[in-house]
């Protein structure tokens, strides 16, 4: 009996306990939807997390073999749910690029608009989600409240706020209303002053820098090792923004910067989303300043017969590069549709760097990947 | 100093307790919505030819159309319904109609607590109009 209870003791010479294995997720709130990670936790340390991924998986790449290229359009707004616009964008882009369509000068001025704004609309959720999973409601509420006249403006010009299904192949669907430019002018004004509200509410919180300061970093190496793109590898470091580096629509008529941070770790993620969005304000404004007359919708036939061929595309999404690559049999459907999605490759370093931390880190570091699960599963 | 980054913060939300209040008190204020809001479907029956062409543009088949041919070979609409538990509110429908016999409207409350009431029927014809159009042949 004695010598049994022996072995039950703590001993301080080999504090090794027995690790023990725990769920996150599915049903978790800091999961952003139906994640799940199984860690193995030796006492507070994490030594391994494993990701299960397709809680949300719907078929959507499936779906669209059975949808004509057109009818295909709404589904991409329920990939990266945050951002529609630039799922839009893409898609239509890609299907360009295979017909060889022209788009008209106004309707490239309309889609640069709209994919900035949902660019900072969904860096606004991931700074109010950030700022919720490490505690701090009021973070959430200020970064709401501006999202919310982003999607006022969605509303205004396509009648939907989340899945705007805005954008079509060889143009867009209508003109902006009469209105839209001088409510797009007044938030461009205001939203520098906000992001200096967030500024002084979440950045410079000492409770928020201790929490993430140090937190998970990710090296340039292991960021390129493990295919990461978009803000999570520009905060290691690396300036490659697909805007910069292979422009397409007309990004290179813009005057703007590639902000990077030096550390990759969870702070240096979130803060490289405020300087983003700042980025994004100087590209709205140049093009309501050079914002030109003319059609929105090229000369497109109503019913698409795309030339047999496959075509791959890929934009700057707002999470990272998002592809699409499409085959084309001659027919009005897709052969095959496939979606290279950012989220999902992005999810794939949580492991790696989340490792060695506690499951509050962990938490921290989930946030700052900035995953959508609709995009993970497709 | 540590802590000056608190008191920043609270400074902030401080100013905003004085400024003017952004919620919408949502059941008793109506929210002021966009003339192209995407609500429910609205259709003019008179405009409407039963061409079909919304019913073959909407991705999800919610669309269906009833008509008869008329002495003269022409379709006349006689039920027109929607299946709104599939709707994606993606608006192809609305813009494919050659006749603008399809809009939007602005009721967007159309949560329901029976699967059998999100068929909405649009128009419906009486039978002795039905009769009436198919009889004459």
């Amino acid at each position: 009996m004695e010598k049994a209870m022996e072995r039950e003791v703590f001993r301080a010479d080999s504090p090794r306990t027995e690790t023990i294995t725990m769920n996150m997720g599915p049903q978790h709130p800091s999961t952003h939807g139906v994640y799940r990670a199984v860690l193995t936790m030796d006492g507070e340390e994490i030594t391994h997390i494993e990701n299960h991924v397709g809680y949300l998986h719907r078929g959507i790449e499936k779906l669209a073999e059975t949808r004509t290229f057109t009818q295909f359009m709404p589904y991409t707004d329920r990939l990266d749910y945050l951002g529609a616009m630039l799922n839009n964008l893409g898609y239509a882009q890609t299907m360009e690029k295979l017909m060889g369509v022209e788009v008209p000068e106004r309707a490239e001025y309309i889609r640069i608009i709209m994919a900035e704004l949902q660019r900072i609309a969904s860096h606004l959720i991931f700074v109010a989600s950030y700022a919720i999973d490490l505690s701090s409601t009021t973070g959430w509420m200020y970064c709401m409240r501006d999202r919310e006249r982003i999607l006022d403006l969605f509303d205004m010009v396509c009648g939907s706020r989340l899945t705007t299904n805005y954008m079509r192949i060889g143009g867009v669907a209508e003109d902006v209303p009469p209105g839209f430019l001088p409510e797009l002018q007044r938030l461009i004004n205001d939203l520098p002053a906000c992001f200096d509200e967030y500024d002084g509410l979440i950045s410079g919180n000492e409770i928020l820098q201790k929490r993430s300061i140090g937190v998970a970093p990710m090296s340039a190496e292991t960021a390129i090792a493990y295919g990461v793109t978009g803000p999570n590898l520009r905060a290691s470091g690396v300036a490659f923004d697909l805007r910069k580096a292979a422009p397409y629509g007309i990004y290179d008529r813009f005057d703007f910067e590639i902000p990077t941070c030096a550390n990759g770790d969870t702070y240096d993620r979130y803060y490289i989303r405020i300087l983003e969005m700042r980025q994004s304000v100087r590209i709205l404004q140049q093009a309501v300043d050079s914002f030109p007359e003319g059609p929105v919708m090229a000369k497109v036939p109503k019913v698409i017969r795309p030339p047999k061929g496959d075509v791959y595309h890929q934009i700057e999404g707002t999470k990272g590069i998002l592809g699409f690559y499409v085959v084309s049999d001659g027919t009005s459907k897709p052969y095959r549709l496939h979606i290279h999605s950012p989220s999902f490759v992005n999810l794939g370093v949580f492991p790696e760097i989340a490792r060695g931390g506690n499951i509050q880190d962990a938490v921290a570091t989930l946030a700052s990947i900035d995953i959508v699960l609709g995009e993970v599963d497709r | 100093m540590y802590g000056q980054g608190l008191v920043k913060g609270l400074s902030i939300t401080l100013k905003h307790f004085f400024g003017r209040a952004v919620t919408e008190q949502y059941p008793e204020q109506k929210p002021v919505l966009s003339p192209r809001f995407h609500g429910m479907l609205a259709l003019d029956a008179v405009r409407c030819n039963a061409c079909g062409t919304c019913a073959n543009w909407c991705p999800n088949g919610v669309i269906q159309i009833e008509s008869v041919r008329d002495a003269n070979k022409k379709r006349v609409l006689t039920g027109y319904a929607l299946d709104m538990q599939y709707c994606l509110f993606c608006g192809l429908c609305v813009e494919s109609c050659p006749q603008n016999a399809l809009s939007w409207t602005q009721d967007f409350e159309l949560a329901c607590y029976h699967r059998e009431d999100t068929l909405h029927k649009l128009y419906q014809a009486e039978v002795s109009q039905v009769e009436a159009a198919s009889g004459s042949e």
